[in-house]
């Protein structure tokens, strides 16, 4: 028999199936990983203020390392919003898995839970390719830095080329991790067209 | 004016359920646009990067990345926009989501027990309920969401689109008149952040829509029907999202005012001194937004959860 959610690729289940590991995941880090962006932006904004003290007094050495590290922790700051959101959004996706669920049981029904939609893989690889590619844009932000404290010539030669090739990779990053969240977003569109359906079959199930 | 908006994120109460109204395609589309000016973005930074060092290529190093830094908060820009069309389209279903249940819950509910609707205030798993036998009123802080997600949007995405238009000012200038590059740096620095964010205040706007929806959604469920109607007082997410995204916006405001002022600077140390510090302060302001965001979706989080909850307990006790 075609049902009214045929077009959806689910699993039945008896009993409200087990919570996903990026739900728990996005349940469990969204607050760690806001609080850590907190204090990415807070050192990064006192760093910035230190900066353009150095800037007005001509230190050009300390100009050059806190070029390094001003962005470098500003984005923590970013990767880590960034992760929040999207840990928040998958926090969301496992509320609404385990609600559906548990509201399809309590109606003594079989429950039928949606498998992850290709917009919720697509979500999780690009939020980790996103989240990689700021990282590693901070570690060799913090690199470049040490090494051009540590009057290391090649680093200040090169310093430049460095700061305008993080910033094109800082700058990719962050695009990569709003599509990751666009696609997180448009899985709960997907989920809820599922509930709205399944919920009008249960009823003509009575 | 609000009424076209309302139609936008409301459909009617017989609007057929079955439909994908194309939001999620949409907004991905656009998305994919964003990403794909990000992607030449990031071709400009790697050419830029390259020619660093090399004799004589300072002033095109200096037009290049002008013209990547207009280019890149556009495509940023254009990926919230998608966003925000995939945040109407989570609205629109909300509602959708309203009429189903109304129509399904008095049928799978147990026969009422207990006693009558006994209004004030109980606690629940997911915080401290109002208990009404109406649904509660529109909070002031959702009507000022619904009524400035599009303005909000619009005016951002317009001034990011302008603050490019005087990048490519910016880049025209370098080497040929400093003093105009200068001042067109410092405007298209100005003007895009605060577009920046606005969209961002639009987003945020849109999820406070959406807390509005589920707010009223659930009120109306349970009035339909007959049984008290529970309503999430504020939670403590929710006030901090709201001083999140006011400190952000002030932020943002004061970065402007910070780039015009430079314009009227004599010596390039100045400039540069100011530039220091506006840099994070303008980085900080778009962050302090997107805290505000975490906030929001942990609020929606929350409250999806307690309803969940509260249906299966009239689906249970019937009330």
């Amino acid at each position: 028999m075609t049902t009214a959610t045929a077009e959806f690729n689910t699993q039945t289940t008896s009993d409200v199936p087990d919570e996903l590991l990026p739900h728990k995941a996005g349940r469990k880090l969204w607050l760690p990983m806001l609080i850590m962006a907190i204090v990415g932006f807070g050192v990064g904004i006192v760093l910035g203020f230190v900066r353009a003290d150095a800037v007005n007094s001509g230190d050009a050495e300390t100009v050059a390392v806190l070029g390094q590290l001003v962005p470098g922790f500003m984005f923590i700051g970013f990767a880590s919003v960034f992760a929040a959101i999207a840990f928040a959004v998958a926090r969301i996706l496992g509320v609404f898995r385990e609600g559906g669920a548990g509201m399809q049981k309590m109606t003594g029904s079989e429950v039928r839970t949606l498998e992850m939609p290709a917009t919720g893989r697509a979500f999780m690889v690009l939020m980790v390719i996103a989240m990689m590619t700021i990282v590693v844009a901070v570690v060799l932000h913090f690199i470049v830095g040490g090494a051009i404290a540590a009057d290391n010539a090649s680093a200040i030669d090169n310093a430049e080329t460095w700061s305008i090739a993080l910033e094109g990779a800082r700058r990719f990053g962050v695009s990569l991790y709003l599509m990751s969240i666009a696609l997180g977003l448009a899985t709960i569109i997907t989920v809820l067209r599922f509930q709205s359906l399944r919920v009008r079959e249960l009823v003509a199930s009575k | 004016m609000t009424v076209a908006l309302d139609r936008i994120t409301q459909p009617a109460a017989d609007a057929d359920h079955s439909v994908d109204f194309g939001h999620r395609k949409l907004g991905l589309g656009i998305g994919a646009v964003g990403l794909l000016i990000a992607a030449v973005v990031a071709v400009l930074a790697i050419v830029a990067a390259v020619q660093v060092g090399d004799a004589g290529q300072e002033d095109t190093i200096g037009r290049i990345l002008a013209v990547a830094f207009g280019l890149n908060t556009v495509a940023l820009a254009t990926l919230k926009v998608g966003i925000s069309v995939i945040l109407i389209g989570i609205l629109v279903r909300l509602w959708i989501r309203v009429q189903g249940i109304k129509t399904a819950l008095p049928l799978l509910k147990a026969p009422i027990q207990g006693d009558a609707v006994i209004v004030g205030t109980v606690d629940t798993p997911y915080g401290t309920c109002e208990v009404s036998e109406k649904e509660p009123a529109v909070l002031p802080i959702h009507k000022i969401a619904k009524t400035l997600w599009a303005p909000m949007l619009g005016m951002g995405y317009m001034l990011v689109v302008i603050g490019f238009v005087v990048s490519l000012v910016w880049a025209g200038n370098v080497g040929s008149d400093p003093e105009l590059a200068a001042g067109a740096s410092a405007w298209t620095q100005g003007v895009q952040f605060l577009g920046e964010a606005m969209v961002l205040a639009g987003i945020s706007f849109l999820l406070g829509s959406i807390l509005r929806g589920l707010r009223q959604g659930g009120g109306d469920v349970q009035e339909s029907i007959g049984v008290p109607v529970q309503t999430l007082q504020m939670p403590t997410t929710a006030k901090a999202f709201i001083g999140l995204m006011m400190a952000g916006m002030v932020l943002a405001i004061v970065q402007f005012v910070g780039y015009i002022i430079t314009t009227g600077f004599d010596t390039a140390v100045d400039v540069a001194t100011w530039f220091a510090w506006l840099g994070p302060l303008r980085e900080l302001s778009l962050g302090l937004l997107l805290a505000g965001i975490v906030l929001a979706l942990a609020t929606i989080g929350n409250v999806l959860g307690f309803q969940f909850w509260r249906i299966r307990g009239i689906v249970t006790t019937g009330s």
